[in-house]
């Protein structure tokens, strides 16, 4: 199972739980699948401009690519704000 | 059951809970870290606490705790149609329905949006009459953009809702929302020199219902300060008379007398701080036929912004008024704006201070 990592704010938004393992089979089914993805993405399913999608440590621009089992998904909001 | 602000900043949100002589005062917090909260309130039909919450990164959404900011539970998905070709981008302020309909909540919020819960704030319809509105194409967006800021309910009738928009101006309904009329005769909008009263587009900053004359609305604008008797239908401009100016963003009421209200005026738009390099605060016991200066408690040097959610009154005898500064100071008068004393000081950004009843 692939497993997806959450930072602190998105891990108390999902109940206190920071690791979710999925069986998805692309990064987008996958991050859809979590119970804060309204958080990840607007009402037309587009993901949020600073929201960063790293997997296995490199960064992810194409969802829909393929899932390997063994992958690790980190989400990192991008450096911003005050 | 004691006073309690319940107060929005960029940083979370704080409780301020006092004691009977609401002159003694501890803060709670922070809830919600991480969120920006725009504005939050206690429903008084349940206890609930409810909170319009924002993320640079993760978006807009709203919180409500059942158990006084213990625990706190995230609403379903809010979004805009797609059809409207809009999306969600900032949650304002949420306000309870009318009594009779304890579940029913009302959101407002950018883009000019507002949205309705039937089910006490776990879930958000889109009011689809106001993203169609005939005059929405009239409407351009304020320094804060195009928000939906003001939800009003008269209790005397649960069809009629008001809002308003900056800038589009005072809108209500007559049937629960269905249609919503424009209501901006006599409001000023000195930005449109060609045309200085039009139907929409005026920059509400703020509008309040008074409870016991729910004919009588009061409103807080980019172009003055206005005071209705007709449910809108007509407004008088009410500055001049004590007012250093008409700017300002928020207004409060005395939900005992229907001719008192409080504001706190600023320079004008180029300038926006408290004028005089003083936090002053102007009442008037005679709906805005005079202003009186109250300054017993507060600084006397300061340069000082509110923000439209910034000021909000109790339900006590006399009133309580509450301020907060975007300098993350709480001033509290209990004594209906004749003494103030500051209950908190070094919060976050103050966004938002709205007074409930605590226990």
């Amino acid at each position: 199972m692939a497993v997806v990592l959450l930072p602190s704010l998105l891990a108390r938004e999902a109940g206190g739980e920071g690791r979710f393992e999925t069986d998805a089979s692309t990064v987008r089914e996958a991050l859809q699948g979590l119970p804060i993805r309204d958080l990840l993405f607007d009402e037309r399913g587009t993901l949020r401009p600073l929201v960063n999608v790293y997997v296995d440590r490199t960064p992810v621009d194409d969802l829909g690519a393929p899932l390997e089992p063994s992958a690790e998904i980190r989400l990192v909001a991008a450096v911003a704000g005050g | 059951m004691g006073a309690a602000v319940l107060v929005g900043t960029q940083k979370g949100l704080f409780v301020l809970t006092g004691d009977e002589t609401r002159r003694e005062w501890s803060v709670e917090g922070p809830h919600l870290t991480g969120w920006e909260v725009f504005h939050a309130m206690r429903d008084p039909r349940t206890g609930t606490l409810h909170a319009a919450t924002n993320h640079a990164v993760y978006g807009a959404t709203t919180h409500r705790s059942g158990d006084l900011g213990q625990t706190w539970e995230r609403a379903g998905e809010i979004g805009l149609p797609e059809e409207s070709g809009l999306t969600w981008e900032k949650s304002w302020h949420v306000e309870p329905g009318h009594p009779d309909e304890p579940e029913t909540l009302w959101l407002g919020g950018t883009p000019a949006a507002l949205f309705r819960s039937g089910d006490g704030g776990a879930t958000w319809a889109p009011v689809q009459s106001l993203l169609e509105h005939p005059t929405r194409d009239k409407w351009n967006p304020g320094a804060g953009g195009l928000c939906c800021h003001s939800i009003q309910m008269d209790p005397s009738d649960p069809q009629r809702v008001y809002i308003a928009i900056s800038a589009a101006g005072a809108f209500r309904s007559d049937d629960g929302g269905e249609t919503w009329e424009p209501k901006n005769q006599g409001v000023a909008a000195d930005f449109f020199p060609d045309n200085p009263f039009p139907e929409v587009g005026q920059c509400v900053h703020k509008l309040l219902l008074h409870p016991a004359r729910p004919e009588r609305l009061w409103q807080q604008n980019h172009c003055g300060v206005y005071r209705s008797d007709d449910r809108g239908d007509s407004w008088e401009r009410l500055e001049g008379n004590g007012l250093p100016s008409g700017f300002g963003f928020p207004i409060a009421l005395d939900p005992a007398d229907p001719d008192a209200a409080w504001v706190v005026p600023e320079e004008g738009a180029e300038n926006r701080v408290t004028p005089n390099g003083r936090l002053g605060i102007y009442r008037t016991r005679d709906a805005g036929a005079s202003w009186d200066l109250l300054t017993d408690g507060l600084p006397q040097q300061a340069w000082a912004s509110i923000k439209r959610e910034g000021m909000s009154f109790d339900r006590l005898d006399p009133a309580g008024i509450y301020l907060g500064t975007q300098s993350g100071s709480v001033f509290v008068s209990p004594d209906a704006g004749e003494s103030w004393l500051e209950a908190a000081s070094f919060l976050p950004t103050i966004l938002s201070v709205e007074a409930c009843e605590w226990q």
